[in-house]
């Protein structure tokens, strides 16, 4: 554990030290949710039906791109190879960066609920709901830890991260948007989506903590 | 017989789509095979120099140009 | 005698075959299954001609999946003996793959079409290849955006290719409840036994399939064999005029 939480503490302290690059993601996010509403025109009508979709790709495309952001200022700084020839366990320096970036994106996360609250009138606080989003967000960040890793050193990179992660992560979003759905009181099927959530979420917190330490093996 | 068009269509796209790889594949080995040879010419060239450095994770066998040329002519 | 070995004795007979029993036989099974789908096998009372694309949509469709799984195959034994003649197996695997993929896609669009009235259907099945397409793509591209020996690109695009394989069960498990909730007509009702001489026709296309991926995937690795030895002679000379 105490490796753990010396990346984790020194990710979140890049992460604060590289706060420009969060805040773009938590700006991009509240954006993303303002663009929204003016597409579908969220401000009338009962906006209910779409409002788990709007928040999970918002979700989804901050998440991917802070992921890339936050590994490219490690890369930039050269954290990154310095921790790899560190006497540390790769497995720890990926949980560390996996709670770092998961801390970051559920503060981004809550701050969006709570604009969606306050801009859609929605209870969106309530504890299944929070539930939800705590485990969705493990589910993709994992993924997206693991493959911001990707050729640290390739141009057009960013470009290239969510046409990596996206398709995989279709079962999450079905999941997650039906999930969230239920909860809002829609109408969304018989299917247990909380289970596919939490089998996908499982799956690949497992495969990324798995292949991490044979991705970065030199 | 009424839809016999739809049929025609279908296998007309596997067989373009299968042609259209082949040629591409095509043109990529001969264009990789020239490569081959043009920098295999100028490695005997410099054949005095005795370094050697090790290529990385080359096979133990490897086809000699005759053979892919060969090969690249059959295939065309 | 262990596993990699065995795989490896295997794949190398089949290598030397490439231009000698290969091409005749690639030849005679995609001419039997076409004179089969299109001559020999009955004429089916739903739909009618178009009926007969099964033959080839149908073999297409499983060696894709074979396809993939050589991929993810090849992708862990790149893990594990880093020996870049894995990754060209397994790029070249998975551009086999992705190419069947889009002739799947486009022959059930063009099935479709008289069949169901559409091209496309967000049926679960169709919706499933297509983020299949797209995953392998993304391998592809991944893949290709570092040069041929880099073996540290190979390494993260062969977790990645391990990645999508395991993925796919969950996505179809996903894609089908998804749907459950806009219920239509199933696409792909289960065959209630199909005929004897269509069945025959279908395997027949089964082998015709399968021997051109084997062959294609052939063709396509010892391609990335020879753009691995570019790169390898580049360095090499390099090296050599520079001392």
């Amino acid at each position: 554990m105490g490796p753990v939480l010396t990346v984790l503490r020194k990710d979140l302290l890049l992460a604060w030290r590289n706060r420009s690059g969060w805040a773009s993601a938590a700006a991009f996010a509240t954006i993303a949710v303002l663009t929204y509403s003016f597409a579908f025109d969220l401000a009338t009508g009962d906006v209910r039906p779409l409002l788990p979709g709007v928040l999970w790709t918002t979700f989804l495309f901050a998440g991917v791109f802070a992921a890339g952001q936050s590994f490219q200022d490690e890369v930039e700084d050269g954290t990154f190879d310095a921790m790899l020839v560190a006497p540390v366990p790769a497995t720890a320096i990926f949980a560390g960066k996996l709670a770092a970036n998961l801390i970051a994106l559920l503060i981004i996360e809550f701050a969006q609920l709570l604009l969606a609250t306050i801009l859609f009138d929605v209870g969106l606080f309530t504890p299944e709901l929070l539930g939800i989003v705590v485990i969705g967000t493990v589910g993709y960040v994992s993924l997206t830890t693991l493959l911001s890793t990707m050729g640290g050193h390739v141009r057009g990179r960013s470009v290239l991260l969510p046409v990596l992660v996206l398709p995989l992560l279709v079962p999450l979003l079905i999941g997650a948007v039906r999930a969230t759905g239920a909860a809002l009181g829609l109408e969304s099927g018989t299917a247990p989506w909380m289970l596919l959530l939490g089998v996908f979420t499982l799956w690949s917190t497992l495969a990324s903590v798995l292949l991490f330490p044979v991705a970065v093996e030199r | 017989m009424e839809n016999i068009e739809y049929l025609f269509a279908g296998f007309a796209v596997f067989w373009a789509g299968l042609f259209i790889y082949l040629v591409l594949l095509q043109a990529r080995i001969r264009n990789l095979t020239r490569e081959i040879e043009r920098l295999e010419e100028r490695l005997a060239e410099s054949e005095d120099t005795p370094a050697r450095p090790a290529a990385p994770s080359t096979p133990p066998r490897e086809h000699t140009p005759a053979e892919r040329r060969e090969a690249a002519e059959q295939g065309a | 005698m262990n596993l990699s070995s065995l795989v490896g004795t295997v794949l190398a007979r089949a290598d030397q075959w490439r231009w000698t029993v290969m091409p005749p036989l690639v030849g005679v099974a995609m001419m039997a299954m076409i004179v089969g789908a299109l001559v020999a096998a009955p004429r089916e009372i739903v739909q009618g001609e178009v009926q007969r694309l099964m033959y080839i949509h149908v073999p297409s469709a499983v060696i894709m999946y074979a396809a993939f799984f050589v991929t993810a195959f090849s992708s862990v034994m790149l893990l594990w003996k880093r020996d870049m003649r894995w990754d060209a197996i397994a790029r070249a695997s998975a551009t086999v793959g992705v190419f069947l993929c889009a002739m799947v896609l486009l022959s059930g669009a063009i099935w479709g079409k008289p069949t169901w009235g559409v091209y496309w259907s967000w049926d679960a099945r169709l919706t499933s290849t297509l983020i299949l397409f797209l995953i392998y793509t993304a391998y592809l591209l991944a893949r290709s955006v570092a040069g041929p020996l880099d073996e540290q690109a190979a390494r993260y695009a062969a977790v990645f290719a391990i990645i999508g394989v395991v993925d796919i069960p969950i996505i179809q498990m996903s894609v089908r409840w998804w749907r459950t909730l806009h219920p239509q007509p199933t696409v792909f009702t289960p065959d209630p036994a199909l005929p004897n001489e269509m069945l025959l026709v279908l395997l027949i296309g089964f082998v015709a399939v399968f021997a051109l991926a084997a062959w294609l995937i052939m063709l396509q690795s010892d391609t990335e064999r020879a753009s691995q030895r570019v790169t390898a002679l580049r360095a090499e000379v390099d090296h050599r005029e520079m001392a």
